[in-house]
């Protein structure tokens, strides 16, 4: 960039902070969409910075961006090639992340040989001005000059397929497969649970699922009611019901997981009356008293349909989830189980069982814990006569 | 032969969706995976916090990687929106913030797991004393 522009690109964004009472920058509308074909709806720019910027970009080279004739539906976010001395990468990186992006990456094959220069891709909320967050980084580390760089619309699509690509069937215990949709099971005789996992958790291969599949398929003997907390992409509540499980109930708080657990029946050729789901609301509170001796819970779904399910009513409980919910919702996690009935735990890392177990202590007896890898799973018995709290 | 990925992702809410999606998806790691592990370890920070996460990618597609709390320079920057720290601190005031940021910010660092038996006044003071370092002005009140 030539000197005069540098200074009044410096100018420029003194006055756009000076704008801004708030000292937490707000990303003003990026030049870079001016440029864009149609198939980009514009979001509320706001107007005084809009000309501004688009005469400084319409001036400067590295701006201009590249396949922008791309359509995609929904473009959510901006990916940004960056050129830069590999002396100053690192922090250049990190300034980065301080003044807009969302990440950063480095590959150590993308340097020219014999060069000093280095990529770093970099990844922005789409709106996100880009050119102001590269000033304030390069600035803020002592950069002279602004690196070149080149802005792309981001692609959603690739990088769902990429991840997607890398899940092999997993033979859980022996007899037992969770088998991704496109691969064809190694062994047609066996159980294959077969998912098509989306963007919801529950592939077979994480060590939490593994001990929570372990212990399903040492509780079930035929004929139980299953409720899976948290259920993700379904994959705990399938294989109970190929097990040999009655039914299996399975919630979660996010519509994604929901809707792959309901792809995921249908892939196992389960009908909708064998394995139900319901999305519950975020801030579950627990049931009142009054609630709790009808024996009856009525949750709204997030499109005000009222749902109904049983507490006290499963024999087996199994919630994969994380600390924090488990420790919050341990009343509510309890509440359906039948006295007797077994629930497991999970999602939890070793050095997180004593919390687990101080809660859970007080509703569950013979408490045993397995641990793979960092990981454990608590399971014991809800206590015959537990006092209502 | 490897990749250094530098996210920002809030504590306990990783998603594969983007930023995650597309860093780790590039280099076909177990976002899954990932995700699970990295709100695992981060369940003792308050929810959302913006943690500093570096993963290094291998070419077998295996991955390690260190979170931390953001740093409290980072979140000064942020804070001041600052171009550059002052090379003169003590004399050549780059830009200012409030008591109210420096007090946000001892909050967030005081879950840190090595803050926690530190008083809200001393992480204060020691914010205040990186913020003079790198030229940012704390004042009570701005405009």
């Amino acid at each position: 960039m030539s000197a005069p522009l540098t200074h009044f690109f410096k100018h420029l964004s003194y006055t756009l902070l000076r704008r801004r009472s708030r000292l937490l920058l707000h990303p003003p509308y990026s030049p870079l969409t001016l440029f864009l074909t149609a198939s980009y709806k514009a979001k509320d720019p706001s107007p005084s910075s809009n000309t501004a910027n688009a005469k400084l970009s319409s001036s400067s080279a590295s701006c201009i961006p590249t396949k922008a004739e791309e359509s995609f539906t929904y473009p959510s976010y901006l990916s940004v090639h960056i050129r830069c001395r590999k002396d100053v990468a690192d922090m250049l990186s990190e300034a980065l992340l301080c003044f807009g992006a969302s990440s950063t990456t480095m590959d150590e094959e993308d340097t020219f040989k014999n060069s000093d220069e280095i990529f770093i891709d970099s990844i922005f909320p789409e709106g996100e001005d880009v050119n102001l967050c590269i000033l304030h980084a390069a600035n803020s580390i002592g950069l002279k000059e602004i690196p070149h760089y080149e802005v792309k619309m981001g692609e959603q699509y690739d990088w769902i397929k990429k991840t997607q690509e890398s899940f092999h069937p997993v033979e859980v215990i022996e007899g037992i497969w969770v088998v991704p949709q496109w691969r064809s099971p190694p062994d047609v005789q066996a159980t294959n649970i077969i998912l098509n996992p989306g963007l919801a958790f529950g592939t077979g291969e994480h060590p939490t699922t593994k001990m929570c599949l372990l212990l399903l398929h040492r509780l079930i003997k035929g004929g139980e009611l299953v409720f899976d907390y948290g259920t993700g992409s379904g994959v705990l509540a399938i294989a109970a019901l190929k097990f040999g499980a009655a039914l299996s109930v399975g919630i979660d708080v996010d519509p994604q997981a929901i809707t792959s657990a309901r792809q995921n029946a249908a892939l196992n050729d389960i009908r909708p009356e064998k394995m139900q789901l319901h999305l519950v609301p975020g801030k579950t509170r627990p049931s009142s008293m009054d609630e709790r001796i009808c024996g009856i819970v009525e949750e709204q779904e997030s499109n005000g349909m009222g749902v109904i399910s049983e507490t006290g009513k499963y024999d087996v409980v199994i919630a994969n989830i994380l600390l924090n919910p488990l420790l919050d919702l341990a009343d509510d996690i309890v509440s359906y189980a039948k006295p007797g009935a077994v629930i497991g735990l999970s999602g939890i890392l070793s050095d997180q069982l004593s919390y687990i177990i101080e809660q859970y202590s007080p509703f569950l007896e013979g408490i045993s814990v397995s641990e793979i890898d960092g990981w454990a799973c608590v399971s014991g018995r809800k206590k015959r006569n537990l006092a209502d709290s | 032969m490897a990749a250094t990925i530098r996210l920002t992702v809030p504590a306990g809410a990783a998603r594969p969706a983007p930023p995650v999606g597309p860093a780790l998806g590039q280099y076909r790691l177990n976002l899954m995976a990932f995700c699970k592990d990295f709100n695992a370890r981060t369940q003792k920070y308050k929810p959302d916090t913006p943690m500093a996460v570096t993963i290094t990618a291998f070419k077998d597609n295996t991955f390690e990687f260190i979170v931390k709390s953001p740093s409290v320079t980072w979140y000064l920057k942020k804070a001041a929106g600052i171009e550059s720290g002052s090379s003169r601190p003590s004399h050549v005031v780059a830009s200012s913030i409030t008591l109210k940021h420096v007090y946000e910010i001892a909050k967030i660092k005081q879950s840190d797991p090595y803050c926690q038996y530190m008083s809200l006044e001393s992480i204060s003071k020691s914010i205040i004393g990186t913020a003079n370092s790198m030229g940012i002005k704390v004042v009570k009140d701005l405009d």
